[in-house]
């Protein structure tokens, strides 16, 4: 089920936020909306951690993380650093790894299986990836921008990039990531997918300003309408015969 | 409809612009800090119509040359646009601060203003492919739009802040029982515009109210644009004595510092000429500067009466060219 949501005022709310399968950051915001609507969707089933990095509210941005792990910046600070490793769960290996591009939210894109990495990152950076969070890295573009992070985002179901992807690009991430891709927008026409939204394999937040295309191209592409109980019976109730005359 | 104000040549001085059926004028002002310049006086009869209309593109003769020196210096053609629906991120960004760090219906408002393409002007760089916006200007009658979302919540806002009992009154009514007569103004730029532009924009703003009261197609349109008031929020810097003498040492300052300090020219304007007005503090965090220590920035709402207008317009005038 996909939700939109603003982040005082604003709608990039992949900016303010880190969704995966095991855990959700969120940044510490003016208001309690923001966090709520995120504890009101998950907190059964996953922690929601509020927190900063570096000192900063853009931590979807600034760091990287699937259920196996999260990477943060180096200059995340070491109360940041102990704040994370003690509200996330234990198989979550929290590293801050040395690299000089530090906005590891930008640079890398992931999920359980596979990281799509910015061309220039550092061979040591790309090890600490596979090691960590458990992935296969490729170094990628997308419709010929570096920044892949902020590009795309996908989740083990399927994924949104770029909207000037063309088809043979399209072809080639899918066979690497293993899901069905589509090339669309986010809040109303955005480009920028990754900072529009952030998505898991049951539900995704999007900016208040998605129009209800977008909404639909992004519920049927990352399968969250299956993930609905009701849906079952839903798709049943076609089948099922009431009465037999 | 033509829009687009007519191409520029550097050794031909600016054309005259062509006008829309609703005599509507898009003014084209170039502005380039090493571009020569032109002093142009155009005189316009409009298709249909039978008055003149007279444009005055007012620019700074430049003794350069044409080499493009990138010391810091940007060469920009500014065009001035109706409000279209592609400018709404760009919109959307100028106004993110408008009321102050409150969560509303941003996105409506923006919505509003961009339908409303016969009064309003973008101002954008011409042939720009990322349709960056410069400039937005409107003025939105509040009894017409009463019943959107974001009107409500922006009157609501602003019946909250109103602190001051003597100027709740006046609030109250003018969002009211007046709100027909009543036009907000809403007016940002970024930071770094060019107040040369400010000028023929507030001139374009007010000649497109006028001409809305003659040629929109329902007498009840031409009804919503006879504003006898208009309101306005802004933000401005003001001196925050108790922060000033705490910063003051022994030694005596030599400055005369101004009691309040405008980031935008016109608003100096408004206030002197505005029926009234309250301030009221804003909650966003401001950076502060070394020149701007003993300032604090606040929120102010002016309501100024529609015929003092041509007083403002003038005065404008005579600050952005005079100094």
């Amino acid at each position: 089920m996909a939700t939109r949501l603003q982040f005082e005022n604003s709608c990039d709310v992949g900016v303010f936020s880190k969704l995966t399968n095991a855990y959700c950051l969120a940044a510490i915001g003016g208001s309690e909306n923001f966090y709520s609507t995120f504890e009101s969707e998950l907190a059964d089933v996953i922690p929601v951690v509020k927190t900063s990095i570096a000192g900063t509210r853009i931590i979807g941005r600034l760091c990287a993380g699937n259920k196996n792990g999260l990477l943060v910046p180096h200059n995340t600070t070491d109360q940041e650093l102990q704040h994370l490793r003690n509200s996330l769960p234990d198989q979550v290996v929290v590293r801050r790894i040395e690299e000089k591009l530090s906005a590891l939210g930008n640079c890398i894109a992931c999920n359980d299986h596979v990281a799509l990495t910015h061309t220039d990152l550092d061979k040591e950076t790309e090890e600490i990836i596979a090691d960590v969070l458990g992935v296969e890295v490729f170094r990628q573009t997308i419709a010929g921008n570096i920044l892949v992070g902020s590009y795309c985002a996908f989740s083990n179901r399927g994924g949104l990039v770029h909207p000037h992807t063309s088809i043979e690009d399209l072809d080639e991430l899918s066979t690497l990531l293993q899901v069905p891709l589509v090339a669309g927008t986010i809040n109303r026409g955005s480009e920028v997918i990754a900072a529009g939204m952030t998505v898991n394999d049951w539900t995704a937040f999007c900016g208040s300003d998605t129009t209800a295309t977008e909404l639909s191209v992004i519920e049927s592409v990352f399968k969250l309408r299956e993930a609905q109980p009701s849906a079952i019976v839903d798709e049943m109730r076609k089948s099922l015969i009431d009465t037999c005359v | 409809m033509p829009r687009k104000p007519a191409r520029h040549h550097r050794l031909l001085p600016v054309r005259p612009l062509t006008f829309s059926p609703f005599a509507r004028s898009v003014a084209r002002v170039a502005t380039a800090y090493l571009v020569k310049h032109y002093m142009h006086n155009a005189v316009q009869q409009s298709a249909g119509d039978e008055f003149k209309e007279k444009l005055k593109i007012i620019g700074r003769h430049s003794e350069s040359s044409e080499d493009e020196e990138f010391d810091g210096v940007v060469q920009a053609d500014f065009a001035f646009f109706d409000p279209k629906p592609d400018d709404f991120h760009g919109v959307k960004t100028l106004l993110q601060s408008y009321l102050d760090n409150k969560q509303w219906d941003l996105s409506g408002f923006v919505d509003l203003i961009l339908g409303q393409t016969t009064v309003g002007t973008v101002v954008k760089l011409e042939d720009d492919e990322d349709n960056g916006v410069f400039s937005i200007i409107t003025a939105l009658n509040l009894g017409r739009y009463k019943d959107h979302k974001c009107i409500t919540e922006l009157k609501e806002f602003l019946l909250n802040i109103c602190h001051e009992k003597d100027k709740i009154g006046n609030l109250r009514s003018l969002l009211g029982d007046e709100a027909q007569k009543v036009g907000l103004l809403v007016s940002q730029c970024v930071v770094n515009l060019p107040p040369e532009l400010l000028p023929p924009l507030y001139d374009a703003l007010f000649d497109e109210i006028s001409w809305a009261t003659e040629d929109e197609p329902t007498e009840e349109l031409r009804n919503s644009f006879r504003f006898k008031f208009y309101l306005v929020v802004s933000k401005f810097y003001k001196l925050n004595l108790q922060q000033k003498n705490a910063n003051q040492k022994r030694s005596s300052s030599t400055d005369k510092d101004e009691a309040f300090l405008y980031i935008k020219p016109e608003d100096e304007i408004l206030h002197k000429l505005s029926m009234w007005s309250f301030l009221f503090p804003l909650q966003t965090q401001q950076v502060a500067t070394h020149e701007l220590k003993n300032y604090q920035l606040t929120g102010i709402v002016m309501a100024v009466k529609a015929e003092d207008i041509s007083s403002f317009r003038q005065q404008l005038h005579a600050l952005i060219n005079g100094s």
